[in-house]
């Protein structure tokens, strides 16, 4: 690929003051940020008003500086299991995803391949998880293992199908060219299909990046002796709220550093992309 | 005058005879070519001049070997020498995320030059379309007509002995397309590559050939052909050209010049 990913800036602007970089970053994240910013604390602010004005007590609904409270505490706790979890959960996907990919890839070049596995993958989807999580457990046990083939399983067919059709959707153009110019269909994938997939592909990572935290919080409800799952039933089952919503949270920040970091990484390799560049265009227009 | 140039030192090209080529897509009912004759010498520079849906596209895509015919035969070369292609089309079919440089290079990466002499020869590519200036742009920084110069730039990097052109011209303003036209010519002078072009526009077709082949409505068979003598560069009240562009215009209304 590319080595000239750093420039993207567009011709008619001459080069940007470093402070002025700065100053215009620090007010555009300030103007993506603050709307969610805002809204949330409204939210927190009413149920808080809420919880205090009815006088519910903390274990039907904890107020939200009971939550924070109780994060604040032992944020030890909530880190070692989160941690876990995120493991278990980044595992899946590096599993499910990856083996998706590589299927897809096959999918993709051989049709006959494509219509002997797709109706395999799309009965693997609509079996519910919850009804193997038991049975992967018995198997496997109490470890991570369970937890890695349900995080798996969830990411394994959103990634399948932006692989094929992301590695078949090429511009046909620069298809006609590269065959004129004898290209190997090896040299074909790595020039023009993977590249061209790759927005495809990243959308679909997101997608399975959240819910490869669900699979694996699923799996460990089922059964499991470590993780945020099993803290937060744990929890549950003692009327513990704070701790329900204390993991809640904590998920809810794995989701968003996940998510977050694949959108960094979007920005950064897709400059080239209609997404990216229409998304340049409404900053310049703003 | 350059015609006369490229004429005496013709070594580069490839002789392409085209023998009674038939083409019936599979997805189609109606044929796309039938029973065509082409003979085009090594070092030519040919129109194919038609309305369109006469199967002219699919003529060169048999050509480059992008389809297999169902009929008939194509040959490419007199001596079995190995034949460098050269492709351009309507749309730019540049990668977005390669610089102008890279997306010119590529022919040569693909052939396995190393990459430095790759990178040279883009370079000089470009400049001679005029883009030696922005090859470090992206293509989505780059207007239409720049876009296709890049294009035509990728198309002649690797010094094909084929060139083979789809209407490559068609959506770029009237000036662009003649400066782009005068450009193909001066390359193909230079280079002595066999070119052939697809086009609907009989004035482009004139300005540009030595030949151009009109084909009839589908399935495309050839209805006639007109020779202009002309030198290049050739402007539109050329003499040679006024004619030559009667004559083609009476072929594609189905009258015998």
């Amino acid at each position: 690929m590319s080595q000239r990913a750093g420039a993207i800036s567009p011709l008619p602007h001459p080069p940007p003051q470093e402070a002025r970089i700065h100053s215009t970053l620090r007010r555009r994240l300030l103007r993506n940020t603050f709307p969610t910013f805002a809204l949330v604390v409204a939210l927190l602010l009413v149920w808080e008003v809420g919880v205090r004005a009815a006088g519910w007590p903390s274990y039907l609904l904890p107020r939200p500086t009971a939550v924070l409270q109780r994060l604040a505490a032992d944020p030890g706790f909530f880190l070692a299991e989160g941690s876990t979890t995120l493991a278990e959960a980044v595992a899946g996907l590096a599993l499910g995803a990856g083996g998706a990919f590589v299927i897809g890839a096959a999918m993709a070049h051989w049709r006959p391949l494509e219509r002997a596995l797709l109706p395999l993958a799309i009965v693997v989807k609509v079996t519910p998880v919850v009804t193997i999580a038991p049975l992967l457990v018995l198997w496997f046990g109490f470890g991570p293992v369970p937890k890695i083939i349900i995080a798996a399983i969830l990411t394994f067919f959103p990634m399948l199908i932006a692989a094929v059709s992301g590695l078949r959707s090429v511009d046909p153009t620069a298809y006609d060219v590269l065959r004129t110019l004898g290209a190997s269909s090896r040299q074909i994938f790595v020039v023009l299909r993977l590249p061209s997939a790759l927005p495809m592909l990243l959308a679909a990572t997101k997608v399975c990046a959240t819910l490869s935290i669900i699979g694996a919080v699923v799996a460990e409800w089922v059964g499991a002796d470590r993780g945020l799952g099993r803290a937060i039933l744990l929890a549950n089952t003692n009327l513990d709220t704070p701790t329900v919503f204390g993991g809640i949270v904590t998920l809810g920040l794995m989701g968003l550093l996940l998510v977050g970091g694949l959108s960094l990484l979007e920005r950064h390799l897709l400059f080239w992309h209609e997404s990216q560049l229409s998304q340049a265009a409404e900053r310049d227009a703003a | 005058m350059i015609a006369a140039v490229a004429s005496a030192t013709r070594t580069l090209g490839q002789h392409v005879k085209v023998d009674r080529l038939g083409y019936t897509y599979a997805d189609a009912s109606t044929r796309a070519l039938d029973g065509m004759d082409l003979d085009v010498a090594a070092g030519e520079l040919v129109c194919l001049l038609g309305p369109s849906g006469c199967g002219k596209s699919t003529l060169l895509r048999l050509v480059a070997g992008l389809l297999r015919p169902s009929e008939g035969r194509v040959e490419v070369g007199d001596d079995g020498h190995h034949c460098v292609l050269g492709w351009m089309a309507q749309r730019d079919g540049l990668l977005p995320w390669r610089s102008v440089l890279d997306n010119t290079a590529l022919p040569l990466e693909l052939l396995g030059r190393p990459r430095g002499i790759a990178r040279t020869r883009a370079h000089q590519a470009l400049d001679r379309v005029g883009l030696g200036s922005v090859d470090h742009f992206y293509p989505h920084q780059l207007s239409g007509g720049m876009r296709q110069r890049a294009a035509l730039a990728r198309a002649v990097v690797h010094q094909p002995n084929l060139l083979l052109l789809d209407e490559p011209f068609a959506h770029l303003d009237e000036i662009t397309r003649d400066d782009l036209g005068d450009e193909l010519v001066r390359l193909w002078a230079d280079q002595q590559p066999t070119v052939i072009m697809v086009t609907h526009s009989a004035l482009e077709a004139v300005r540009l050939a030595d030949r151009v082949i009109v084909l009839s409505p589908g399935p495309g068979r050839a209805v006639g052909e007109v020779e202009v003598t002309a030198t290049r560069p050739r402007e539109e009240t050329d003499r040679d050209v006024v004619v030559a562009l009667h004559d083609a215009r009476e072929l594609l209304k189905g009258r015998v010049a």
